[in-house]
């Protein structure tokens, strides 16, 4: 059987379900990851790493390792005169020092002949410690006098945090003497908050955390690194950025730019994980110093001790309704523990917080704070989750306390178009109404209270679901369609696929051209030869980089027919493209093939120009997208283990581009957002280690702990995406926790407000109210 | 993982010749399961392994003259969970095979490797203490048995001394209306690990029960009998009261440790909810 | 010490070469062989991404060393088909629509292919208990399901 890709005379990619074009290369295992790249004289890093999470090095020993046969190169700071003496970002501190902030810090690196030579390398390493006292929790590290994790002075990294805070329009305030751990704090207010619970018939109170969690990719943090004899440097990375990877490592070795290429090879998930750069500093410094090619993978150990997590966030929201409904007020406080180095979205949270639903008067106060443990990344929809846990857990008690039906509650009080939101920005076109509107229609909705009833003995049945989605991202980018001599496209972005955006991108560039689907080629270039482009990540891709495709398809339409214009002597609006010729629209005889002009723009002593579209576009407005999820569960009330018997996920997308490859999207999303729930946690001791840095303890879902997850696609076309389309990647990973907890509580009575809502904590919770 | 020396013995034979000229750190290996993962982050650092896949008699399972199975200590845990002459009279044992890990795992790991592992969680061992099981030992002195019972002494450690090598299990013939059954809480379905795990086994004569055992794991240091929570159930019909209360007696056996995988409180709670689930299914298995 | 020559089966054809003792089955394949395939997710034998059949069942390549191969048969995802001869299952999972990134792919089709072998009509909960051993990070496993079921041509029956 052969793979049947659709195509049809009629309707020219938009909103066909085709499979991915590199389906058959991955099915079979010969997809290329960086892990799978074996050159000639490759040598094996590895780094050795802090067991302490914050301790001055004393002295480092590292003779025993330099002498052992096979061994080709040992580097301590020392070695790397580019250090600087503060490292302002994660990826400037490739060696520690003189101090190590997290457990797992990399404070001396290795390459050799092979990996157990290497790790035995890593054993000879003598470093001498003096240990530290740790701020391992965010509540004791916002004291004043908790011990410090910046050192003084230290322009802390808040390049993305004050990117997604600017389009959010969050003040920042100064934050307070002596506190020297908080590393962002701001504040948004409107009205007066204690005059409204005085007013108040109903306050509810409540503390939600959510721990830090790990994005989980399969495919480890991996790079190869190569120098030339000009002193160029190549790196083949799994990253989400390769244009981002260039700057950073471009910053920290003090290189130019245009002196480093990087490949983005498949990469093996990110989710959040690799949107900077982590190992390629390091790597490359071992690679000049040895003058082979270095190649490090990150062990599963490594990827949990020291990758770039989500952070934990701690939210106490108080909010105050009247009987007949009316919302009064609401006060939080958001804490977000950014580990070692900042750069949580703190704005985010407060946007989320206070303007998804209609609040008279809020004030809500967030703050970053800094502790021992590793700098967090982004992690798909970063910190939306964990706020919308917050917000719908709280927006459902308050219903059930006065009584009104859920989601006519949130439907009642759930912001629209034009309302403004917390930042004084209006809220911009969105699907929110439509998508809970839709969920409340699902016979699993309607059908909930004959659920509960048919509860078995010894088993507690209930159905939860709440209302979530990522305001969307925006980032500069570009593409270029180049028209072959034989007539077929070839599409030329720096974009990395990671979520099948490029079917999706050809789908839109072969509409847009007017041509099918299979004579449409995609390719994702390296940064020598890709347009600029932004991270894949932030729900953007399509958003952005498929109106930069569109725009280019349809420059290069435009060329097309100026030449056939030409060629014809017709006019270009009396001209089509049909079954890959250009025609004079009503005379099917009069035409020329795209082949033919493909040739006239490359043939030796031509006069016509190739055809080449161009586009290079930015945007200003983002592109709101929502997400509602149903959790229907049993639950065994002596064990606390809960069975998901179904669960749907109902999503805008503005314009479905490729449906197969959406449902896909939501479907990981919701089970990354299901483990957030259920199972997920980086647990740390009190001295800031990671007690669980292997994924038996750091546990993720499995196919037997879940149902098939039901999809609902819903279009509200945005404004601004090509063909209507909205960012996909994040709005499903936000609803999940709220709408677990809202089906345990409707199941057994509890409400609990502590991710992850395990066996233990339902189990106990449920036998101390009994 | 660092470098070793790798010894591939063809026999038992072999096997103890290596071990007697051992030297420091030789560490055997059978499924890997939980060796490698040791080597890997470098809690062990042996300067030889002793391969044991090489050993044919060790997967063996076979009728015990009679008295019961024998089964060798590289019997995987997937045959554990398939095998028609386990299932047939040992079922809690074939459960408790069926639970660890994935299908990947449990077609390397091994009955001998989880017991010799003795890790507090040992899935198979509760089954094994329940059915009185016998471990068969050798070394250059030749043959030992020791009852399942005193095989563990500590977190991590059995009666096996640096130069033995467990050979078998033999696990005797239970009596005619006997029924048995394995239980573990994990927080997933699969891949995962014990938080607590008890195995009941029941003989029954004319309604009366005549033998009780029940077993657990992940509570203490080694794998325990609830002893007296089994006494309270011989010479007597199995009531619910009475399986309710030694539940409660079952409880007071266990001495848990709280850690990332389970509280104090929540594992003393799980051992009476399972001991009551593990002895009704018995009841229920031995009355068919 | 002088490295041991693995002699075993691998996709079919005998192979002789030359390992490390330290070296693990996935290691061999991956370094030593070219079969590059099989995958590095864990190392611990705790995500199912180096799964490989060892004599027609499936491990975990990680947790056995090369040389415990020794004798036996080893599949690979490289054995399983190949672009233009490809397993029915790969077929499915192409249109489908199931690989995204890809990385889980091989050794989920490895488990799911013996699966298959040994239960040629699997129910839902069979199917989901058979790839359990196999996390993905991308897919949430539901248009796996669908792949494996409408290749056993099983009716998935609801779990029970």
């Amino acid at each position: 059987m052969s793979t049947v890709m659709k195509t049809t005379r009629d309707v020219k990619g938009i909103g066909l379900s085709i499979p991915r074009p590199d389906g058959p290369e991955k099915v079979t295992g010969q997809v290329q990851y960086v892990a799978d790249l074996n050159p000639r004289g490759l040598l094996h890093a590895k780094l050795l790493r802090s067991p302490y999470a914050h301790a001055r090095i004393v002295r480092i020993d590292v003779s025993r390792a330099r002498a052992l046969p096979g061994v080709r190169a040992v580097l301590t700071a020392a070695d790397i005169p580019e250090l600087k003496r503060k490292a302002p970002t994660r990826a400037h501190a490739v060696l520690a020092i003189d101090r190590v902030v997290f457990a797992g810090q990399p404070v001396a690196a290795v390459a050799a002949d092979e990996p157990a030579i290497a790790e035995e390398a890593l054993d000879l390493i003598d470093v001498r410690y003096e240990v530290l006292a740790v701020s391992a929790d965010p509540l004791e590290a916002m004291k004043p006098g908790a011990p410090p994790v910046a050192d003084a002075g230290t322009e802390a990294d808040t390049s993305e945090a004050q990117a997604h805070g600017s389009v959010a329009g969050v003040t920042t305030e100064a934050k307070p003497a002596k506190a020297v751990n908080i590393s962002q704090q701001a504040r948004i207010q409107r009205g007066d908050v204690a005059k409204g619970f005085a007013e108040s018939d109903v306050v509810i109170e409540k503390t939600y955390r959510v721990p830090m969690v790990h994005q989980g990719y399969l495919e480890p943090h991996a790079v190869l690194a190569q120098w030339d004899t000009t002193g160029f440097l190549t790196l083949w990375s799994s990253t989400q950025g390769s244009f981002n990877t260039r700057s950073e490592v471009a910053d920290v070795l003090e290189l130019s730019e245009n002196r480093i290429k990087v490949i983005p090879m498949e990469c093996g998930g990110g989710f959040g994980g690799k949107i900077r750069a982590l190992c390629e500093p390091i790597t490359a410094i071992l690679a000049r110093a040895t003058g082979r090619p270095v190649r490090y993978v990150m062990t599963r150990r490594e990827e949990l001790e020291a990758g770039m997590p989500a952070p934990q966030v701690i939210i106490r929201l108080k909010t105050g309704v009247k009987r007949d409904g009316t919302l009064v007020a609401l006060e939080g406080e958001a804490i977000l523990e950014s580990g070692a180095f900042s750069g949580a979205v703190l704005a985010v949270s407060g946007v989320f917080l206070a303007s998804l639903y209609l609040w008279p008067s809020f004030d809500v106060k967030g703050f970053e704070v800094l502790t021992h443990k590793p700098s967090i990344a982004a992690y798909r929809a970063p910190v939306a989750p964990q706020t919308i846990f917050a917000i719908d857990s709280q927006m459902e008690q308050l219903a059930k306390a006065i009584g009104v039906d859920p989601v006519e509650f949130r439907l009642r009080h759930l912001q629209r178009e034009g309302d403004k939101m917390a930042n004084g920005q209006p809220w911009l076109s969105n699907g929110g109404v439509e998508v809970l509107t839709r969920l409340a229609e699902h016979p699993l909705w309607k059908k909930r209270a004959e659920w509960k009833a048919s509860s078995p003995k010894g088993r507690l049945r209930g159905t939860g679901l709440s209302l979530g989605g990522w305001l969307g991202g925006l980032q500069p980018t570009g593409a270029t369609v180049r028209l072959n001599p034989d007539g077929s496209l070839q599409v030329l972005t720096g974009q990395v696929d990671i979520a099948g955006t490029n079917i999706a991108l050809a789908q839109i560039a072969a509409t847009a051209y007017g041509i099918d689907i299979d004579k449409v080629r995609i390719t994702t270039g390296d940064t020598d030869v890709a347009p600029m482009t932004g991270l894949s990540a932030g729900s953007k891709t399509i958003y952005t980089v498929g109106v930069a495709v569109m725009e280019a398809a349809r420059d290069a339409r435009n060329q097309t027919l100026e030449i056939a214009a030409k060629e014809l002597e017709a006019s270009v609006h009396d001209l089509e493209i049909d079954n890959e010729k250009v025609v004079v629209r009503g005379v099917p005889d009069k035409g020329i093939t795209l082949a033919q002009i493909g040739k006239k723009g490359n043939l030796y002593m031509s006069k016509v120009q190739p055809v080449l579209g161009v586009s290079h576009p930015a945007f200003s407005q983002q592109a709101p997208a929502f997400c509602a999820q149903l959790a229907k569960i049993e639950v065994d009330p002596e064990t606390g283990e809960v069975t998901l018997h179904d669960f749907v996920v109902v999503q805008d997308v503005g314009k479905a581009i490729n449906p197969l490859a959406i449902e896909g999207q939501m479907q990981g999303g919701a089970v990354q957002s299901l483990g957030m729930a259920l199972t997920e946690a980086l647990t740390y001791d009190d001295q800031g280690r990671l007690t669980n840095p292997s994924l038996l303890d750091y546990r993720k879902l499995t196919s037997a702990d879940l149902p098939n997850i039901e999809t609902i696609i819903v279009e509200k076309p945005s404004p601004h995406g090509p063909f209507g389309a909205r960012g996909v990647g994040e709005p499903p990973i936000v609803p999940a926790p709220a709408a677990i907890a809202n089906a345990i509580e409707d199941a057994t009575g509890v409400r609990l407000t502590h991710l992850p809502l395990s066996p233990e904590r339902i189990a106990l919770a449920i036998a101390s109210a009994t | 993982m660092r470098r070793f020396e790798l010894i591939l013995p063809e026999s038992v034979d072999d096997c103890v010749r290596a071990l007697a000229q051992r030297g420091p750190e030789t560490k055997l290996l059978a499924g890997g399961t939980d060796l490698l993962p040791q080597l890997k982050n470098g809690l062990l650092k042996p300067a030889r392994v002793i391969d044991l896949s090489g050993v044919a008699r060790l997967r063996a399972i076979e009728p015990a003259d009679g008295r019961g199975l024998r089964i060798g200590a590289a019997v995987t845990a997937r045959t554990l969970e398939l095998d028609k002459s386990v299932r047939a009279r040992y079922l809690s044992l074939a459960e408790s095979g069926a639970l660890v890990g994935s299908v990947q795992v449990r077609n390397l790991a091994t009955l001998g490797g989880n017991l010799c592992n003795a890790a507090p969680s040992a899935d198979m061992a509760p089954p094994l203490l329940a059915l009185d099981a016998e471990a068969v030992i050798t070394g250059p002195k030749g043959e030992r048995r020791v009852p399942i019972a005193a095989f563990f002494t500590g977190v991590r450690r059995t009666v096996l001394a640096p130069d033995e090598l467990l050979l078998e299990l033999v696990v005797p013939t239970p009596a005619p209306h006997s029924g048995g059954h394995y239980l573990r809480h994990t927080p997933r379905r699969e891949l995962d690990i014990a938080v607590v795990g008890v195995a009941s086994q029941l003989t029954l004569a004319n309604g009366v029960c005549t033998k009780a055992r029940i077993a657990l794991a992940a509570v203490a240091p080694v794998p325990v009998r609830a002893t007296a929570a089994e006494q309270a159930l011989e010479g007597q019909p199995v009531t619910p009261d009475r399986i309710a209360r030694a539940a409660d007696l079952a409880v007071e056996v266990a001495r848990p440790i709280s850690d990332q995988r389970g509280s104090v409180e929540f594992r003393r709670h799980l051992v009476r909810v399972l001991t009551r689930r593990t002895l009704i299914t018995a009841l229920a298995r031995a009355s068919a | 010490m002088a490295k041991p020559v693995l002699s075993c089966t691998v996709n079919d054809e005998p192979v002789e070469v030359l390992v490390q003792p330290w070296d693990t089955l996935l290691d061999a394949l991956r370094e030593r062989m070219g079969l590059t395939g099989a995958k590095e997710g864990c190392g611990t034998g705790d995500c199912g991404a180096c799964t490989v059949h060892l004599d027609g069942k499936p491990i975990a390549s990680c947790l056995l060393l090369a040389m415990q191969a020794r004798g036996h048969a080893v599949r690979t995802i490289e054995g399983l088909g190949r672009p233009g001869a490809l397993h029915p299952l790969q077929d499915a999972f192409v249109r489908h629509g199931v690989p995204q990134c890809g990385f889980c792919i091989p050794g989920v089709l490895m488990a799911a292919a013996a699966l298959l072998t040994e239960n040629p009509h699997p129910t839902e909960e069979e199917i989901r208990y058979g790839i359990a051993g196999n996390l993905c990070r991308c897919t949430g496993y539901t248009k796996m399901l669908a792949a494996i079921t409408e290749t056993a041509g099983a009716a998935a029956g609801r779990r029970s």
